[in-house]
């Protein structure tokens, strides 16, 4: 037999058929492990060292932010992550669920293949159970829209049961009531820019509060008002330092002092004209991304405006998105520019902290989140799960439909897939059955993570589910089976459906493969 | 490796952490002396300072060290008791964790019991009114005590509650801004010389040349942030001098120009100049302190752009960017501005009787070495902190000890109540409370078994106020020994303690990330 010559350059590797099938299954079961633990409200947390400079250390439990910082070789675990970020990007929770939801699907599939199950037929039979699995949840949705009064309990109940997962669900209630306030006023956007957080360490997570309007964490100018009613805001991005001649080598030649001290004060003129020029805008408050020296804030002190320098580029894009104002750099047209408006400036103290605070803002919607925390880890994480909070609320706000939780919607869909895998003939049932065996893996993992008996739980939830109408879940507090109604356990069906939706298509990409082919890495030149 | 390993191994790293700060507990805790990379040497016993400068790279040890800051952020004062507080529940942890019960058991228990401490401590509180000097002087000498400097509490500590108390604003009484306290350092004498000065303090000198003044009284102060020197234009320049006779005419107009300035400063009455640090020119040249001099104008210089809002704060007088502003209404008043002589040749400057003086106050800290000056800094910046806390939340506390038997004893009465692994799991951690009067006495010499359980016999019969009197080395009614410390300084130390057991214990991987 002639031997076939190499194909690929001499460092590219291919695997091919079973083996990379194989490779495949085990680097996304990794990945599902490994995140594995921190689902569900008694999850644990994971810390995650920095190998960069500073070894700085994160604690977290968002799956996103885990799998996120991770380094990955293996080609499967890639498509997890990527899922993973998907999902925290389109609803923002969900993260650690589409894992391993997907993990579960390939471990199941893993079996199925040794048993001489072609993956073709399993990628059909998972086909199928998705569907079926999100009429199930279709069926049993609930929908509150036309009653406001239920609906935001509905929405405080779906903000407690993604804040009872992370740092936050201790007070919970709080910050359910802080998100689903913040949520609200946003008024059906999604645009959560709208919603500001700022930490403060010091205090507890108590502390944390909700105001109206904009917080900027800057100083206010030497000598200028504190307080400012009915302020025109200048938003501007501009150098209030000097305006240099950029070009190199440009310089002065005279041949007195006195020509010298002319053009310093010539240099002074044109600093105190840009000012007059900002000032001729009417507006009583300045805010500069770059710095103001001291000749213009004095100026400025002068002429009663507040200045407020070092504003950084968060900091103003959204303050002329809230004030309603346009960020400036040229001043010689004050007519063509929009200032943003306000009805109170003050300063006003966070802790040890001066701030500023702008009430009253234009944008009506835009509202302040201030985190206090004991330290910058709490503080981080805290953050973090507010902001998962937040974007399954501003989500659900505009698709109202709601899931119970605690391991229910599983139950329901992984009943009917059971009952579809009956009905359907032929190996491909095999696959539907597997797939109701991985949905049944979620409400275990959350029982098992709270150091509960899963074995016991989860047969006595699928006797209750057996009943028509169950409302059963797992209830992870007293660690038995538990009305999810009465217990105000609720999810957002948006989540849960792209949880199943994006965990099969993963799975069913994943099981596609029947190669692996690694690049060459590209080299570096050679420098001397 | 994942799992319960990692948990132990974490609990055990931070263990080691809160070991290495015990011995250093309570007013017989002995110091450490830091030696750091770049051969500076630090003594101290503040547990926050220690953990600071210990470079602790493994993950959970991190956090014991962030603890230690939160708590200095939080009450300035207990660091090292929230340290060891932590370790000793860790070790509970780590037993009940081999007891096999899930960790979230553990946890949740741990957070049940913080809120019920609290409440135990709320119960044993005193209220204070602001107005009782003597109690504010009590706690921070009960502070000052566990110190280097605890032979100087008797004046530290009323100097750090005089210095606190002057800069209350009466509109928001429940707000301090330590920042309005500045400490100045300055090497000789002893911490005796240390002294609370109603004005202003700058470790500088005043620049001299042949006959400026260094004391001058009525003193109308300007705050500049433009120079006295040769004009500089913001692009590049150079003067070509083609002959010799021009040459002359440019050293004549700088010295016109310099005089143009002085003479607009003379003008508005102004007589103390204190001129902010530049770096693109001088801020003042020789030719332009001559003049000064000559028109009786004291002058500060290289002052930092940061303490200029200090400054006008407390001179209650506006910045001058421009000498084209130089007016009258801008400038500060004073009685007296002199140049001090102390100790052998060093000088400060100091500016008293200030009129409409701001709410603001500068201690000027001496000592014989750096290291003691230091150390009396930390002290004092403790001692601020607990008058602080006691500002903020104006309740007292039994110290010695007594809190945490208190706690301890009544936390495990309650434990009987409860039923289950929580009952199993706060009873442990009630005991672990008593890790700090049991350290407090092993530091002080004394029998730690049988200080703890005569504390606990005391305490079960009622005398809530039982503790360690580390002086007469036995247990005594601590209130009477004017051993008292700020609420909020126990409940932070107990809250943050149980938060960061908590948030370890909830770990169950360290994953190695870019």
């Amino acid at each position: 037999m002639m031997q076939v010559e190499r194909l690929l350059k001499d460092e590219a590797t291919e695997e091919k058929g079973e083996r990379a099938r194989m490779a495949s299954f085990v680097g996304a079961m990794a990945i599902a492990d490994l995140v594995k633990t921190t689902l569900g409200p008694k999850g644990m947390d994971k810390i995650l060292q920095s190998t960069g400079r500073g070894r700085s250390v994160t604690v977290t439990n968002d799956g996103a932010t885990i799998l996120k910082s991770l380094h990955i070789d293996n080609p499967a675990a890639k498509v997890l992550v990527d899922i993973s970020k998907v999902q925290d990007d389109e609803v923002g929770d969900g993260t650690t669920s589409v894992v391993v939801l997907a993990g579960e699907l390939l471990r199941e599939a893993e079996k199925l293949t040794n048993a001489k199950v072609h993956p073709m037929t399993i990628i059909a039979g998972y086909r199928m159970a998705a569907e079926c699995a999100r009429n199930a949840l279709l069926q049993k949705v609930l929908d509150n829209k036309d009653d406001p009064e239920k609906f935001k309990s509905d929405l405080m109940n779906i903000a407690m049961t993604t804040l009872s997962s992370k740092i936050l669900s201790q007070d919970k209630e709080h910050f359910a009531k802080l998100a689903v306030d913040a949520v609200l006023r946003l008024k059906g956007s999604t645009n959560l820019e709208a919603i500001q957080i700022i930490k403060k360490a010091g205090g507890s997570l108590l502390d944390s509060f909700l105001d109206e309007g904009f917080i900027l964490d800057k100083k206010i100018g030497i000598g200028q008002p504190k307080r400012i009613e009915n302020a025109k805001i200048l938003v501007a991005n501009t150098a209030m330092d000097t305006d240099k001649v950029k070009i190199y080598g440009a310089r002065v030649r005279v041949d007195s002092m006195a020509k010298v001290a002319e053009i310093e004060g010539a240099e002074k003129d044109k600093m105190r004209e840009k000012v007059q020029k900002i000032i001729a805008h009417g507006i009583n408050c300045f805010i500069n991304r770059q710095l103001i020296y001291n000749f213009p804030e004095e100026l400025f002190a002068d002429a009663g405006i507040l200045a407020i320098e070092h504003a950084d580029f968060e900091g103003i894009e959204r303050l002329a998105l809230v004030t309603g104002g346009e960020i400036a750099s040229t001043f010689d047209n004050p007519e063509s520019v929009k200032l943003g408006h306000c009805k109170l400036i003050e300063e006003i103290m966070i802790g040890e902290d001066k701030l500023i605070h702008f009430s009253g803002v234009e944008m009506g919607q835009a509202c302040t989140i201030v985190l206090r925390g004991a330290s910058h880890h709490v503080l981080d994480e805290a953050e973090r799960s507010l902001h998962d909070a937040l974007c399954v609320l501003s989500q659900t706000v505009n698709d109202s439909r709601v899931l119970l939780g605690g391991g229910w919607p599983e139950m329901v869909m992984a009943k009917d897939v059971d009952d579809l895998a009956r009905r359907t003939p032929g190996k491909k049932s095999l696959a539907i059955e597997a797939f109701s065996r991985a949905l049944l893996a979620i409400p275990t993992i959350i029982a098992d993570n709270a150091g509960l008996d899963s074995a016991e739980l989860i047969s006595q939830l699928r006797a209750e589910h057996h009943k028509e109408k169950s409302n059963a879940g797992i209830d992870v507090i007293s660690g038995s089976v538990g009305d999810m109604e009465k217990l105000g356990i609720s999810e957002s069906f948006k989540v849960k459906q792209a949880v199943l939706l994006s965990a099969t298509e993963a799975s069913e990409m994943i099981l596609r493969v029947d190669q692996i082919i690694t690049c060459a890495p590209r080299r570096r030149e050679e420098r001397m | 490796m994942p799992g319960p390993l990692r948990r132990r191994a974490n609990i055990l790293a931070a263990r080691a952490v809160a070991d290495a700060v015990r011995t250093s507990l309570g007013p017989k805790g002995m110091d450490k002396m830091i030696s750091s990379a770049n051969g500076e040497v630090i003594i101290t016993n503040d547990g926050a300072t220690i953990l600071n400068k210990m470079e602790v790279l493994q993950p959970a040890a991190k956090m014991l060290v962030d603890l230690s800051r939160s708590q200095d952020a939080a009450a300035g004062d207990g660091t090292t008791t929230v340290v060891v507080l932590a370790g000793s529940l860790l070790r509970r942890s780590l037993s009940l964790l081999s007891a096999g019960i899930h960790p979230t058991v553990i946890s949740d228990s741990l957070y049940k019991l913080s809120v019920r401490a609290v409440d135990v401590l709320h119960s044993m509180a005193i209220p204070l009114e602001l107005s009782d000097r003597d109690s504010l002087v009590k706690s921070a000498a009960t502070s000052l005590n566990s110190k280097v400097v605890s032979q100087y509490s008797s004046l530290l500590a009323p100097l750090a509650v005089d210095a606190v108390l002057s800069v209350v604003d009466p509109e928001h009484p429940d707000l301090v801004d330590l920042r309005d306290i500045k400490i100045v350092k300055k090497l000789g004498g002893t911490v005796d010389d240390t002294e609370l000065i109603h004005g202003l303090v700058f470790d500088k000198k005043v620049s001299h040349t042949a006959g400026c003044p260094t004391r001058v009284e009525n003193a109308k102060i300007a705050v500049i942030q433009f120079q006295i020197s040769p004009p500089k234009t913001d692009i590049e320049q150079s003067i070509i001098v083609s002959d010799y006779t021009q040459m002359d005419r440019i050293l004549r107009e700088e010295r016109n120009y310099i005089l143009g300035m002085v003479k607009k400063i003379k003008a508005s009455g102004c007589n103390v100049l204190l001129i902010q640090k530049s770096i693109l020119r001088d801020a003042v040249t020789d030719l332009s302190l001559h003049y000064l001099a000559k028109a009786k104008i004291l002058v500060v210089k290289d002052v930092e752009r940061d303490e200029i809002e200090f400054i006008t704060k407390t001179l209650n007088c506006l910045p001058i960017a421009n000498i084209e502003h130089f007016r009258e209404e801008k400038l500060g008043h004073a009685d007296l501005v002199e140049e001090v002589l102390i100790g052998d040749g060093s000088k400060i400057i100091k500016i008293t009787g200030i009129k409409d003086v701001g709410r603001t106050t500068t201690v000027l800290v001496r000592g014989s070495n750096q290291l003691m000056i230091d150390e009396a800094e930390r002290s004092l910046h403790d001692a601020l902190c607990v008058v602080r806390c006691l500002v903020n939340k104006k309740y007292l506390i039994a110290g010695g000890g007594a809190p945490e038997i208190d706690m301890s004893w009544k936390l495990g009465v309650w434990a009987k109540e409860l039923k289950g692994m929580e009952s199993f799991c706060i009873k442990e951690f009630a005991e672990a409370l008593e890790v700090i009067p049991y350290t407090l006495a092993e530091n002080a010499g004394l029998n730690p078994i049988s200080i703890v359980t005569e504390l606990r016999n005391r305490h079960a019969e009622g005398e809530t106020n039982a503790g360690i009197n580390v002086r007469k080395g036995q247990i005594t009614n601590i209130l009477d020994e004017n051993v008292v410390q700020p609420l909020l300084v126990s409940t932070s130390a107990v809250t943050l303690a149980i938060e960061c057991v908590r948030m370890i214990l909830k770990i169950d991987d360290i994953v190695t990330v870019r």
